[in-house]
């Protein structure tokens, strides 16, 4: 075994002993809760009544400004490319 | 044994349910939101009977099933072993693509005969017998040669299946194609499984008043007194509040549950 | 004479597409207005499931402008299956590939790790190895031990800063301003009992990670990263954090 591989085995070795300590695990984001499941659904939606109107409802969103979070998102890039 | 009235388990009451076990009769999931993630559901089964809602089996496709989907569905139901198993009458798919709607079939012979050989494989894939729901119906087709109870009554003699009545779908559905909601009394009683009740939103388009099946609301006073005769004609089953959209606290579920069990109630008491 | 059902659902199926054929479809479909409850449920029923699973983009760029995005990724990507909780998977290639990416470039980037977070959350939790499950291998033995990922699993790297633009999106923020400068991440985001989370990787402990996922053995995957990167910290992390399994 060269010194490399026996300095790695001893790592690992060591690491199996050590006490799981909650800290060492860093800081976790808990992102998801049990309230996010639920997508389907049998109902129809509501604002699908708006569905008899000549106009598709497709606003022009998409060529519009993003209005949300995204003007806290300052400096650095902000263009791709 | 009285009848009893169930509620939707839906995820924002998944905790306090799990907390409290609030008395109510079963619990509703729908299958497609439980395939993976079921354990905290499979934790209530001690204390509630379960049914179990497909909204996505497509039973009205002309492809025919998606083993892959009903394998999953299968196992799910196996699983919780709920008390009953049910999907709609109308179809979701077709040449693989999705469309997350419960979408309307002509009432053809042609229709019939796929739906019995979907429900077919469907029961038996399960091992059971299933429910199929009768749909909210937006739209109708000229060369539809049954009426939906027709449809229906004829879809439970060659299929075996049993009938999930939802009274809401029938006052939609009838006031949107014009049709007489006291042609759904003539179905064979016998052979319905459950009812379902809920609210629906009326709408104003183009000047023409459409209801829509939204879930949104508390239960119409329409709907109430079409229950009521519904009863009276069928006689007492379990009973599902549906509420889906701008959910309300437990406790209105609960209450509008109660109303919906107390109807069958009255009716049993006269009957004794 | 009567459409074949086939053709039917074909017709009916082209106009929730937007591929309308309208002479077959007024034949068929005495009030065709009607139709378009359809069409505009799917849509709507199809943007909020897709709001639902990629929450972090629509708090980036507002209500309006994902409905949008949505429903274009919508009109060219239908679900194959019904389970929604599944839909989406390539909503964050559909952004980097899109006009959005231009002037947002983070967002495909915040797409992957909304969708890496739904995808741990629909995951079954544990399988994951625990020191106690290492502990009867020879020490020698260990530097040749090939371990993957949990399912769920997964490491999100990103030039931007996905975690404080996360923390930036989340209801309640205090957050004034987030530097896109800040620098890069890499987010391990993983599975728990009851959620999902992510943690922050180093650059020597992603590396390490990335030679797992690759295949490499525990030896190998250390040699990925810098010098100076404390092995036995970075083991006992992932074990303690139970993503660690064994190879497939």
């Amino acid at each position: 075994m060269t010194t490399t591989r026996l300095a790695i085995a001893s790592a690992l070795a060591a690491a199996l002993v050590l006490p799981a300590a909650t800290q060492a695990q860093g800081n976790m984001e808990r992102c998801y809760g049990v309230a996010k499941a639920g997508k389907n659904d049998c109902q129809t939606a509501k604002s699908s009544c708006a569905g008899t109107s000549k106009t598709d409802a497709q606003n022009d969103a998409w060529i519009s400004v993003p209005k949300g979070v995204c003007d806290k998102l300052v400096g650095g890039k902000t263009t791709a490319g | 044994m009285d009848p009893v009235a169930g509620i939707g388990l839906r995820a924002p009451h998944l905790a306090e349910i799990a907390r409290e076990r609030p008395a109510t009769g079963f619990l509703e999931i729908h299958a497609e939101n439980h395939l993976e993630r079921s354990q905290a559901v499979e934790a209530l089964r001690a204390d509630y009977a379960f049914s179990v809602h497909a909204v996505g089996l497509s039973l009205g496709s002309v492809d025919g099933l998606d083993e892959a989907h009903l394998a999953r569905v299968a196992a799910l139901v196996k699983r919780l072993e709920p008390a009953l198993v049910s999907d709609h009458l109308s179809w979701s798919s077709f040449g693989g693509r999705y469309f997350n709607d419960l979408l309307p079939l002509p009432y053809t012979e042609e229709a019939l005969a796929v739906v019995v050989r979907n429900v077919q494989r469907l029961q038996e894939a399960l091992g059971r017998q299933v429910s199929i729901e009768n749909p909210s119906s937006y739209l109708g087709f000229a060369q539809s040669t049954l009426s939906e109870p027709e449809f229906l009554a004829e879809l439970v003699r060659r299929s075996g299946c049993g009938l999930l009545l939802d009274v809401n779908n029938i006052v939609v559905t009838a006031h949107n194609l014009c049709l007489d909601a006291r042609d759904w009394l003539d179905l064979p009683g016998e052979t319905i499984t459950q009812y379902h009740v809920a609210g629906h939103a009326v709408n104003d388009a183009d000047g023409e008043t459409i209801l829509i099946d939204d879930h949104g609301s508390r239960v119409s006073d329409g709907v109430w007194a079409l229950f009521a005769d519904v009863v009276e004609r069928f006689g007492p089953r379990p009973t599902l509040v549906e509420w889906d959209a701008d959910l309300p606290a437990l406790s209105v579920l609960l209450e509008e549950a109660a109303r919906a069990a107390s109807v069958g109630g009255r009716r049993a008491a006269r009957a004794a | 004479m009567p459409l074949a059902l086939r053709d039917l659902q074909r017709a009916f199926a082209a106009q929730l597409s937007a591929e309308a054929q309208p002479a077959l479809a007024a034949e068929i479909v005495p009030a065709s207005a009607r139709l378009r409850i359809h069409r505009h449920h799917m849509l709507d029923s199809l943007a909020s499931a897709l709001a639902a699973t990629f929450p972090t983009v629509q708090a980036v760029v507002g209500a309006d402008f994902f409905r949008g995005l949505a429903r274009a990724f919508i009109g060219q990507s239908l679900p194959s299956q019904p389970v929604l909780a599944e839909y989406g998977a390539g909503f964050p290639a559909f952004i980097a590939g899109n006009g959005a990416n231009r002037d947002l470039p983070y967002l495909a980037d915040v797409a992957r790790l909304d969708w890496a977070l739904n995808l741990a959350f629909h995951t079954p939790a544990g399988g994951g190895l625990a020191a106690a499950d290492l502990a009867t291998i020879p020490a020698d033995q260990l530097p040749s031990l090939r371990l993957g990922l949990t399912p769920g699993t997964v490491l999100v790297a990103s030039p931007y800063p996905l975690d404080r633009i996360w923390a930036a999106s989340q209801p309640e923020a205090a957050v004034d301003a987030v530097d896109l400068a800040a620098g890069g991440v890499r987010l391990l985001v993983l599975r728990r009992p009851d959620d999902a989370a992510f943690v922050s990787l180093s650059e020597a402990e992603a590396a390490f990670v990335g030679g797992l996922v690759d295949g490499l053995s525990l030896e190998e995957a250390a040699g990925r990263a810098e010098t100076g990167f404390d092995l036995s910290a970075c083991f006992s992390r992932l074990l303690g954090l139970g993503v660690l399994a064994a190879a497939q």
